[in-house]
């Protein structure tokens, strides 16, 4: 029994979704950092569900592993930043990021 | 293995390695800042700064090196193909990048110990960011497309909040840092859905898969859609094109004024170069490439609505470096009509668009680093009522600030007229008259606010009791503002030359 | 399905050996609760401070390091598996990977990044 490829690509793209809407509603800065790491993660599913489909070959979970490190370095950089600005506003809502305007 | 291999990525070795030796010294040096001094010349920034320029200057000579002997005859460094491609085009950004770093490093070593912000750190990043921009100039891939972008990306979103204590620094860091990891993802589910729909994720592999899929049926077709709409969304985030620039005038405005010059013009220029493999190299065949059915209508969107808005609220700002964000902002429409022109006017036009990033980028760096210039410690130029009568006072000063301003306005003979003239000429080579007009307004509108910074410097003078800009003294500043005018003068006075070379980079792409 | 039996009988067998002992050791044992033998269990010492305990913020630039340092191992298993296909090259190109993270780590502890007490 396997799975068609049409399912993996199917969750992926709802996770893709769910990351991305979370990331415009919400308003926590933490809870927008975890929707960047998922939308991140359905990529890497997308890419590796894919890569099946290409007997053979294996760009699709090579991308993935380079995804995986890059995340983990974007979030090291984005925790720092968010801390930085936790230390001066001592909140985490993106409501509060509001000094810089037209 | 082979030398060839070498001397093709030299430009990116040379800038790694000089990196990766800067920031182990500074490491390891004895300069820490003294927060209580008042030494500008005690901290890191005065031995770092000229090392990073130099460093960086070593990658754009080893380009131009690269450019005079022929990227074709290296024998093997096509072996790294398609990752990092080494041609004519690559070199050109790299050139570009590697300046534009060059004179943003300059800028830091005056602008950080002015304003206590005087922390080594600074340089590596600049580096690395530019390492990062050089390889997503050269990416024929897009996983080293994205690691480039990321590498860049990283660093820059560091140095926009490097003034850790200031909230409008961190906050700008936050806005920048969130949207620009967002319009990765969307870059980076594009790319994922390309590689479901054509099997390739190297950009020239795409392109032959997208020709030979019936246009319009099946639902691979269907993914290529989708898949170019989410790419040039997340391009659109990377050279701030309205409607996407939203965190563009917050980021430049928070950042310390050195990294919003690099952002300005190596970002910039990096994403634009990317836009121009990506939109020609990979969706260049199949339909795609065509007003009908492909990319150019929405480009072009992009770019009326990026140069009319963005114009439009420039015009409205009362501080300058915000003033001057917005028009980074229109700049990149004028860009972006050129990029629809690349469609039928091809090498040409592509030219125009590369020839324009040069011009562009000693222009900007030449219009920051004036700014910097005009303030100094606990006197900033923030607003346009601050640089009343800077020009009568600091007459020298005020020459450099004129002079980069006219060639953002694209006034002759600087080097910022020749940029627009062969971005009209392009696109009314490929017959799109109604954007060349546009075009067109648009610098008259410019000008309101560009010559409204030099009304201000020349024919007012401080309200009584106003705090006074006093413009600061450092060798780096004047440098930068130096050779940035230099090139300026010499790119409006002698176009052709620079012009002709830019096309030829153009053609390596074709 | 039929190859997934042992193991479900397996979760079965362990849940019930789990739940009997516990709740024989509950019904059989004795219980005579001092006031002494109520406080919480802290080496003999006694106990001190609240039970929420915020975390240092040191714990913090440790975890971040911490996180990169230990994705970039996932780069390094794709070569161990293509271990001998990819010969010296390969090792060449592991060990400059690895040397950049040595230098990483090196400026990283003189930047006094891994101090604990400052």
């Amino acid at each position: 029994m396997t799975v068609p490829l049409e399912y993996f690509v199917i969750v992926a793209a709802a996770l893709f979704m769910t990351g991305a809407v979370g990331f415009l509603i919400r308003r926590n800065l933490l809870v927008l950092l975890m929707s960047i790491e998922l939308m991140l993660n359905a990529v890497n599913l997308t890419l590796v569900a894919f890569n099946r489909q290409y007997v053979g070959g294996h760009a699709g979970q090579i991308f993935t592993f380079f995804i995986i490190a890059i995340a983990a370095a974007e979030a090291a950089v984005g925790l720092a930043i968010v801390l930085a600005f936790f230390r001066l506003r001592s909140t985490v809502r993106s409501d509060d990021a509001d000094l810089l305007r037209n | 293995m082979n030398s060839g291999l070498f001397l093709g990525l030299s430009p990116l070795l040379v800038v790694s390695l000089g990196g990766l030796l800067l920031m182990v010294a500074e490491a390891f040096s004895k300069r820490r800042v003294d927060e209580t001094s008042d030494d500008r010349d005690a901290g890191p920034s005065s031995e770092l700064s000229l090392g990073t320029a130099v460093t960086l200057l070593a990658g754009a000579v080893f380009a131009a090196a690269i450019w005079f002997v022929g990227p074709e005859k290296l024998e093997g460094a096509s072996s790294v193909a398609p990752w990092v491609i080494v041609d004519r085009f690559t070199l050109f950004f790299s050139f570009v990048l590697c300046l534009g770093g060059a004179l943003a490093a300059l800028l830091a070593g005056g602008y950080l110990p002015e304003h206590r912000l005087d922390r080594g750190e600074f340089y590596p990043l600049i580096i690395f960011s530019t390492v990062g921009a050089m390889i997503l100039a050269s990416a024929g891939d897009l996983l080293s497309l994205f690691l480039g972008l990321e590498t860049m990306s990283l660093g820059v979103y560091a140095m926009v909040g490097f003034r850790r204590a200031s909230l409008r620094s961190t906050e700008a860091a936050v806005k920048y840092f969130l949207l620009g990891s967002f319009a990765a993802a969307l870059l980076l589910y594009g790319g994922a859905l390309l590689y479901g729909a054509t099997g390739h994720t190297d950009l020239a592999g795409i392109r032959e898969a997208i020709a030979n899929m019936q246009p319009g049926k099946g639902s691979n077709f269907a993914l290529v859609i989708t898949a170019a709409v989410l790419i040039i969304v997340g391009l659109a985030f990377k050279v701030s094109a309205v409607p996407f620039h939203m965190w563009t005038p917050d980021a430049y405005e928070g950042a310390p004024t050195p990294t919003t010059t690099y952002m300005a013009v190596a970002v910039k220029c990096a994403a634009f170069a990317t836009m121009l493999r990506v939109l020609i190299g990979a969706f260049g065949e199949g339909g795609l490439e065509s007003w009908a059915a492909g990319w150019p209508p929405v480009v072009a969107l992009l770019a009326v609505l990026t140069m009319t808005v963005a114009n439009l609220v420039a015009g409205q700002q009362e501080s300058v470096k915000r003033m001057l964000a917005y028009s980074s902002i229109a700049h990149a429409g004028y860009v972006l009509v050129g990029v629809v022109a690349t469609m039928r006017a091809g090498g040409d036009a592509q030219g125009s668009v590369m020839f324009y990033l040069l011009t562009y980028t000693v222009s900007t760096v030449g219009a920051f680093g004036a700014l910097i210039l005009m303030g100094s410690r606990g006197a900033e130029a923030v607003s346009y009522e601050d640089l009343a009568g800077v020009g009568k006072r600091h007459p020298a000063a005020g020459f450099a600030f004129s002079l980069f301003l006219l060639s953002l306005a694209g006034v002759p003979p600087t080097a910022g007229f020749f940029g627009k003239l062969y971005i009209v000429k392009a696109s009314i080579g490929a017959g799109l008259y109604p954007l060349a007009i546009i075009l067109l307004l648009n610098s008259v509108i410019s000008a309101y606010y560009y010559l409204r910074v030099m009304v201000y410097m020349y024919m007012r003078e401080p309200a009584p009791g106003a705090p006074i800009a006093k413009p600061m003294r450092s060798g780096y500043v004047a440098t930068a503002l130096v050779v940035a005018g230099v090139l300026v003068l010499v790119l409006g006075l002698w176009p052709t030359t620079s012009l002709q070379i830019a096309v030829e980079a153009a053609l390596a792409t074709r | 399905m039929s190859t997934y039996v042992p193991l479900f009988l397996l979760f079965i067998v362990a849940a019930v050996l789990a739940g009997a002992l516990f709740t024989i050791s509950t019904v059989l044992g004795p219980k005579n609760p001092t006031p002494e033998k109520m406080i919480p269990y802290e080496c003999g010492s006694e106990t001190t401070g609240g039970r929420f305990v915020k975390p240092s913020v040191k714990f913090y630039l440790t975890a971040i390091l911490f996180v990169v340092f230990d994705i970039e191992a996932v780069l390094i298993y794709p070569w161990t598996v293509e271990f001998k296909n990819l010969g010296w090259i390969g090792l060449a190109t592991m060990g400059s990977f690895i040397l950049m993270l040595v230098v990483a780590l090196l400026y990283v502890w003189k930047k006094g990044a891994l101090e604990w007490e400052k």
